[in-house]
């Protein structure tokens, strides 16, 4: 079942010279329940805000406290023009949604529920992915444990990895924490 | 200005037919009532597109071009008032739309007289929950105000801690329901959500009725059909008391014992005859149309933005009660009433005061408490 989306009592910051466009736009969020600030100056990163809407037409680098992969916060691109460089800048400030120019109220709504879905699954991604990259990274660490186990216990490399995965989901930690942990105290405690 | 030319957009044929003409009829009437008592003179200008998503772009385009028209009042279906807006919109022209909906809209350029999911649906469920039981069957039509409808209410049941027993969406014009019917037996329900429309929900009601003389179980009082959207347009059209004892909510019935209602209903019965009941889609065009010509009166103008500005100014008696535009949302504040079938006409279980629109469900959320919780909506009398 798909939950009826809120933004009740979000706080967004408009990114645009006050125009039609921004107009429309803080109608649109006032019905929604959120809180809109019209400006045309810099964002900074401390300033607690949910969603940024930005003009990707005139646009500046600079004009958002972060780059694309570090993006806080959902956040929609104004755009009017077609020009593939402007659709570019959109893309690389970490643009979730769009919003074509004239800003048409039927937009709004579905663009906010599109931005906030996307970055929300964009977090998440990078975050399995931060966790697989450890994991690769530790892997020689679980191999110099299984080792360990084989040497020390002299038994086959099936039993010593289950052996550590054993004593991983036990303790509710990974195994790659698991194998660290083996490889700096006596081996005994394991298996 | 000398004359108002108002659009009057609406397809009389097909499935959607007795509630298009009802629209029409509402508006056309109070067109005629308007006649000489206006300041101003009013020219209608009827168009049917006769189901055709062209033939309403085309009209709708006609009217606002050719004929001059800068208020147009028509559409029943979303699909329709979805085709019909950019032409409204690229002329800055003004829809008047007058019958419930499924939410999520608030176009600058719509004027929407009919009520949203935080005036029927939800109201609805906070009645029949206590009353009936948390088991729920939906029934839809396929098509997004059945989908939607679907998807509120079972957002609102599963947060109660209630359950959806079964869901099933039937084709628009669908008449075979035995499946359905077969399963709402089997599943056995406290009550059965039914959005489904026109010779479709005609059909289901005449099987539950079936199957209500079968089983006692599955009688009206028991395990009754509710819907949003049928009214005393289509009951002459169901049968002699096929659907007696089911419920539908609406913001008007032709029962309510008013003094604005009486006047109604007399001049309604002088009109089309003694036997013509009004539905909720008669009064809201009636009221709607009386709305527009009080605003385009007052402006001395038919410019849609000194309407729309004037519209935030003005409380019109109605036969709905005080009808009021809510300049945030474009949307009419209504009132709730819960009816019961009997004959061609609807018992009133149970009314609510004047509701604020709220399409986007920002502030009354689907958020029924399991059982005696307190309510969360917000009714603004």
């Amino acid at each position: 079942m798909s939950a009826t989306p809120s933004f009740l009592g979000q706080r967004a910051v408009i990114l645009h010279r006050r125009s039609d466009a921004t107009a429309s736009l803080a109608r649109c969020c006032n019905l929604l329940g959120i809180r809109a600030e019209i400006r045309w100056q810099p964002l900074r990163a401390d300033e607690g805000v949910d969603i940024v809407f930005v003009d990707a037409d005139e646009g500046w680098d600079g004009l958002l406290p972060w780059t694309a992969p570090d993006k806080p916060i959902p956040l929609v691109a104004l755009l009017g023009s077609e020009a593939p460089g402007r659709i570019a800048w959109a893309l690389d400030q970490g643009a979730d949604a769009l919003i074509m120019k004239p800003v048409v109220s039927s937009t709004v709504f579905p663009a906010l529920v599109m931005a906030a879905r996307r970055h929300a699954e964009g977090r998440e991604i990078a975050r399995r992915i931060a966790r697989l990259e450890e994991r690769v990274r530790l892997r020689p660490l679980v191999h110099a444990a299984v080792q360990s186990l084989m040497a020390g216990d002299g038994c086959g490399e099936e039993e010593a990895y289950d052996a550590l995965r054993r004593e991983a989901m036990q303790r509710r930690i990974t195994l790659e924490q698991t194998a660290a942990a083996l490889l700096v105290r006596p081996r005994k405690q394991v298996g | 200005m000398k004359t108002l030319r108002l659009g009057i957009l609406f397809s009389t044929y097909g499935d959607y037919g007795a509630l298009a003409r009802d629209c029409r009829d509402g508006a056309m009437t109070a067109i005629e009532d308007l006649r000489g008592a206006a300041s101003i003179a009013i020219e209608p200008i009827p168009g049917d597109p006769a189901g055709s998503s062209e033939r309403y772009i085309e009209l709708a385009r006609r009217m606002v071009q050719q004929d001059g028209c800068r208020h147009v009042i028509g559409t029943v279906t979303s699909q329709a008032r979805k085709d019909v807006i950019p032409v409204i919109e690229k002329h800055d022209a003004l829809l008047w739309y007058v019958c419930p909906y499924e939410g999520f809209e608030a176009n600058p350029s719509v004027i929407y007289a009919g009520a949203c999911p935080n005036q029927h649906l939800l109201p609805l469920f906070e009645y029949m929950l206590p009353t009936f039981g948390r088991r729920v069957y939906l029934a839809g039509a396929n098509y997004v105000w059945g989908w939607e409808m679907n998807r509120l209410a079972r957002e609102i049941v599963t947060k109660a801690d209630g359950e959806i027993v079964g869901e099933r969406c039937l084709p628009i014009a669908e008449t075979e329901v035995e499946r359905l019917v077969a399963e709402v037996a089997a599943r056995r329900p406290d009550f059965i959500l039914s959005n489904m429309i026109g010779p479709s929900s005609h059909a289901f009601l005449r099987a539950m009725s079936e199957l209500g003389r079968r089983d006692p179980a599955f009688r009206p009082d028991r395990c009754p059909v509710v819907s949003c959207d049928l009214t005393e347009c289509e009951l002459p059209e169901l049968g002699n008391g096929v659907a007696d004892g089911q419920l539908a909510a609406a913001s008007y019935f032709d029962s309510l014992d008013t003094p604005l209602n009486r006047v109604l209903k007399a001049r309604v019965a002088a009109r089309f005859g003694p036997a013509r009941r009004v539905s909720s889609y008669f009064a809201t065009s009636y009221a709607a149309t009386r709305l527009c010509v009080e605003a385009v009166s007052r402006c001395g103008t038919d410019d849609p933005i000194e309407v729309r500005s004037a519209l935030a100014g003005i409380d019109m008696p109605s036969a709905l009660g005080s009808l009021r535009i809510d300049p945030a949302t474009n949307h009419a504040d209504l009132p709730f009433l819960l009816g019961r079938i009997a004959g061609d006409d609807f018992v009133i279980l149970q009314s609510r005061p004047q509701i604020a629109a709220d399409p986007y469900l920002t502030r009354s959320r689907p958020t029924l408490q399991a059982r005696s919780a307190p309510s969360q909506l917000r009714v603004v009398s």
